[in-house]
């Protein structure tokens, strides 16, 4: 303990535990093969399901044939799998999950309102070749944690300054809806003398009014993603700190001159700094800086349906996500010491609430919309995919017969409702929607209440592309 | 809605105030604009392959002419020589010319046997090789409700066979949510598990079965006989395995093919047989010339299998060959090593 005490005075205490992450991690990857998968979604993305489904369907990968696609279960090369999230401080809440999902009337899981990690250590026999001469079979352990969507969007202000930070909320709050529904605490922020001395009851007021605006934001009919500081719309265990009694300056025009200390502005732009270092820095640090794959979760649907205002937030916030990941190529060396992400798959979730006909427009719709990253990856020479998923089926395929056509539609429990529907839900665009587009009412995807799952005897037709998607992601670290 | 446009527009200047006048521009036709009803779309063309075709026809046209003639005078020629036969026997006697006669149905049943199994085979080939670009086509294709034609085509050609119900199985298996990519995928990995690994064994018997005889027969001219055999043999057993009725005419068929894509074989496989050959040569190295003879037949038996299995297989397949080729040769250099009596 002195040792650490000694070192944490001098280095700082972020650095320190940095270190000694980077020093555990040293000695797991250098004796077992270690694949950390970062999940990364905007909130109601679907990634609870996405990793609960997961986590189910390699539990059961020794006995069930639900993976054709995955290779190494495919080939019966699967020994066992194990469930090694108990030993974490905050393991994923699997057991619930599953339990809600496999009752005879099952429910969506709740939406994640903290962190949590999953760790699975998978027993797999080696293909047959050189590398037999390490013994017949080996273990792969996978990481993957999950955690608000919301959170995630701290992650680029990591990179502002408290004045970037505010210039960008400026256009923001320029734009709709955000200038109507925010018209009434713009207004109060003008009138301030922001180079008045520090007033902590203001400041409250004022911040408690932000947060409000940020859940009217988040809710329907307003639906938007870009919400920062992430904590203030969901603050997890930091309800109440003086830390997120913290909102931007959103001024008429840009103020550049110093903050006298003691300002109102200065206080403000104090606290920015502690959220970053405090709260942001920390968080990604400890989870977001080490990964060696990422799977993008994106609800295309969700979007499509709510219109524009909502599909261009997303859209923004998406890449400004992207930007804050590391990517590159991650050789032996690099990665023992600084892993980097070496493929990444963007994946558009429920592609079960579109007819399967739509599954490649739904590809070709999510490639459009994050097509500026993917070429940046590209750039790095890193692997990027699209792939329409399902993690939990809601729906089935049928066919109707609509004046002498036959028509591919789908069938299911509605999810506000629970009555049984069957509908064709429309086309996916292929293009990106021009203005013209949003006010026909084109949009109308319906939200299903999820198949149950059963705890055992999983079938392929549980999911759609899960298989493929876990071949792409791990089927080159069985080796 | 003025828009200022992003492009420099052209400008009209008058000659005689340029300073220096190009002589080649005076001649040149000045720029013109037309309206759009004016003009009509260029369509590029693609050259007509006229006099190709034709000389292709003319050759083709001589070589049936010659091909008729001479079949018309074959089969005259036996006919009469048949009739003659039988002819001369009845006069010899009686018994004779039942014997002969018996014989001569014998012959043109048998016959026809034959060349409906050839003919039978053929057909089969030429199936696989439709099947084939089918599923080529469909692998390209992203959209969804075009495998049908193939899961049909699929089911018809092994509809005697054995493969069948595991064929019936992954066509029951296939969800509903499949790309037409997805489906030959899928069918490709699933349906024809058991054949392939019956065709893998198969290969991996001959070619250590003919690197073997290779390595200990006594005579040298006699290897090139022993290999031969033990290929046809192998293409004969493969064809049957992926349900290819094993005729003369769809040996030879298959036999050409092989041929024909092992002579051409891209550069992938070249280096690939170079590894092989320097595995091989470290290998055989304390063994014998003759063991290296016979590993190298062995390895070629492995690659006219593999080639064949290629053909064969109705769905384009996906697998890597490579762990065949060496567990070959490493069998190959295994059974020589026990078949050695000192050293």
């Amino acid at each position: 303990m002195g040792v650490s005490k000694r070192l944490k005075s001098w280095m700082g205490d972020v650095r320190v535990d940095d270190l000694r992450n980077r020093l555990t991690d040293l000695a797991e990857q250098s004796m077992d093969r270690h694949l950390r998968l970062a999940v990364t979604g905007l909130s109601q993305s679907g990634k609870t399901v996405f990793i609960t489904a997961l986590v189910h369907h390699l539990l059961h990968a020794h006995k069930s044939g639900s993976l054709p696609f995955f290779e190494l279960a495919a080939n019966g090369r699967v020994v066992g799998t194990r469930d090694l999230s108990a030993e974490s401080s905050s393991p994923f809440p699997l057991r619930d999950a599953i339990e809600g999902l496999s009752q005879p009337s099952p429910h969506w899981p709740q939406s994640t309102r903290g962190l949590s990690e999953v760790r699975l250590a998978i027993r797999y026999r080696r293909a047959p070749g050189l590398r037999r001469v390490f013994g017949d079979s080996s273990t792969l352990f996978l990481d993957i944690i999950d955690y608000p969507g919301e959170w995630l969007l701290d992650l680029p202000m990591l990179e502002q300054s408290f004045e970037q930070w505010c210039e960008s909320q400026r256009q923001l709050f320029m734009k709709e809806p955000r200038r109507t529904v925010a018209a009434g605490w713009l207004q109060k922020l003008q009138r301030i003398d922001w180079n008045s001395p520090r007033d902590d009851a203001l400041l409250q007021e004022l911040s408690r009014e932000y947060s409000t605006l940020l859940q009217i934001l988040r809710r329907d009919p307003h639906a938007l993603s870009l919400l920062q500081p992430g904590r203030c719309v969901l603050p997890g265990d930091m309800e109440g700190s003086e830390l997120l009694q913290l909102f931007p300056l959103v001024l008429p025009e840009p103020v550049s001159s110093e903050a006298p200390e003691g300002s109102l502005r200065w206080t403000l732009q104090q606290r920015y700094e502690q959220y970053r270092q405090q709260v942001i820095r920390p968080f990604y640090v400890r989870y977001f800086s080490r990964f060696d794959r990422q799977v993008v979760l994106v609800d295309c649907l969700k979007t499509l349906n709510r219109g524009e205002a909502c599909f261009n937030d997303m859209k923004q916030a998406l890449s400004a996500i992207l930007q804050s990941f590391n990517y590159g190529r991650s050789g032996f060396l690099r990665r023992l010491f600084s892993p980097r992400i070496d493929r990444v798959l963007f994946a558009s979730t429920k592609a079960d609430h579109v007819t399967a006909n739509q599954h490649h427009n739904l590809d070709r719709f999510l490639e459009l919309i994050v097509q500026d990253a993917q070429r940046d990856m590209g750039f790095e020479g890193i692997d990027t995919r699209c792939m329409a998923i399902a993690s939990v089926r809601a729906t089935q395929a049928a066919q109707a017969h609509v004046d002498g056509q036959t028509l591919s539609c789908l069938r299911g429990l509605r999810k506000d409702t629970g009555e049984e529907v069957a509908l064709f839900p429309g086309e996916i665009p292929t293009e990106l929607p021009g203005s013209e587009d949003w006010t026909q009412d084109r949009f109308r995807f319906v939200d299903f209440a999820p198949h149950r799952l059963p705890s055992a005897d999983l079938k392929s037709s549980h999911h759609i592309r899960l298989d493929q998607l876990l071949e792409y992601m791990t089927g080159d670290q069985f080796q | 809605m003025s828009e200022q446009p992003r492009y420099q527009k052209a400008v009209w200047v008058d000659p005689s105030q340029l300073d220096t006048a190009d002589k080649a521009a005076e001649n040149s036709m000045s720029a013109q604009e037309f309206s759009l009803q004016q003009i009509t779309d260029v369509v590029e063309e693609p050259p007509a392959a006229v006099t190709t075709q034709r000389l292709a026809r003319r050759k083709g046209r001589w070589r049936r002419v010659f091909g008729v003639s001479l079949t018309a005078t074959l089969i005259g020629a036996v006919g009469v020589e048949l009739y003659r036969l039988l002819d001369w026997s009845y006069t010899l006697h009686p018994a004779a010319g039942s014997v002969v006669s018996v014989l001569l149905v014998v012959l043109a049943l048998s016959g026809a046997v034959q060349g409906w199994l050839a003919l039978k085979g053929l057909r089969q080939l030429r199936n696989v090789e439709r099947l084939q670009t089918q599923a080529r086509e469909l692998l390209q294709h992203k959209g969804q409700g075009h495998a049908a034609g193939l899961l049909k085509s699929l089911q018809a050609h092994y509809k005697e066979s054995a493969a069948r119900q595991p064929l019936e199985d992954a066509i029951l298996q296939l969800d509903s949510a499949y790309s037409d990519e997805e489906v030959v995928r899928f069918l490709s990995r699933h349906a024809l598990t058991e054949q392939d690994l019956r065709a893998r064994r198969c290969v991996q018997r001959y070619s250590v079965e003919s690197g073997v005889l290779v390595a200990l027969s006594p005579w040298a001219s006699f290897d090139m006989l022993l290999v031969g055999w033990r290929n046809l043999r192998m293409l004969r057993e493969i064809a049957a395995i992926y349900g290819v009725a094993p005729g003369a005419a769809a040996q030879w068929t298959l036999l050409k093919r092989v041929m024909h894509n092992l002579a051409f074989a891209g550069l992938s496989e070249v280096a690939i047989d170079a590894g092989s050959a320097a595995l091989g040569s470290s290998l055989t190295a304390s063994l014998s010339a003759r063991a290296g003879q016979g590993l190298g037949a062995g390895l070629f038996t492995a690659r006219t299998g593999l080639q064949a299995m290629r053909l064969c297989r109705p769905l384009p397949s996906e697998s890597h060959d490579q762990n065949l080729i060496k567990s070959i040769a490493g069998g190959i250099v295994e059974r020589l090593g026990k078949s050695r009596p000192i050293d």
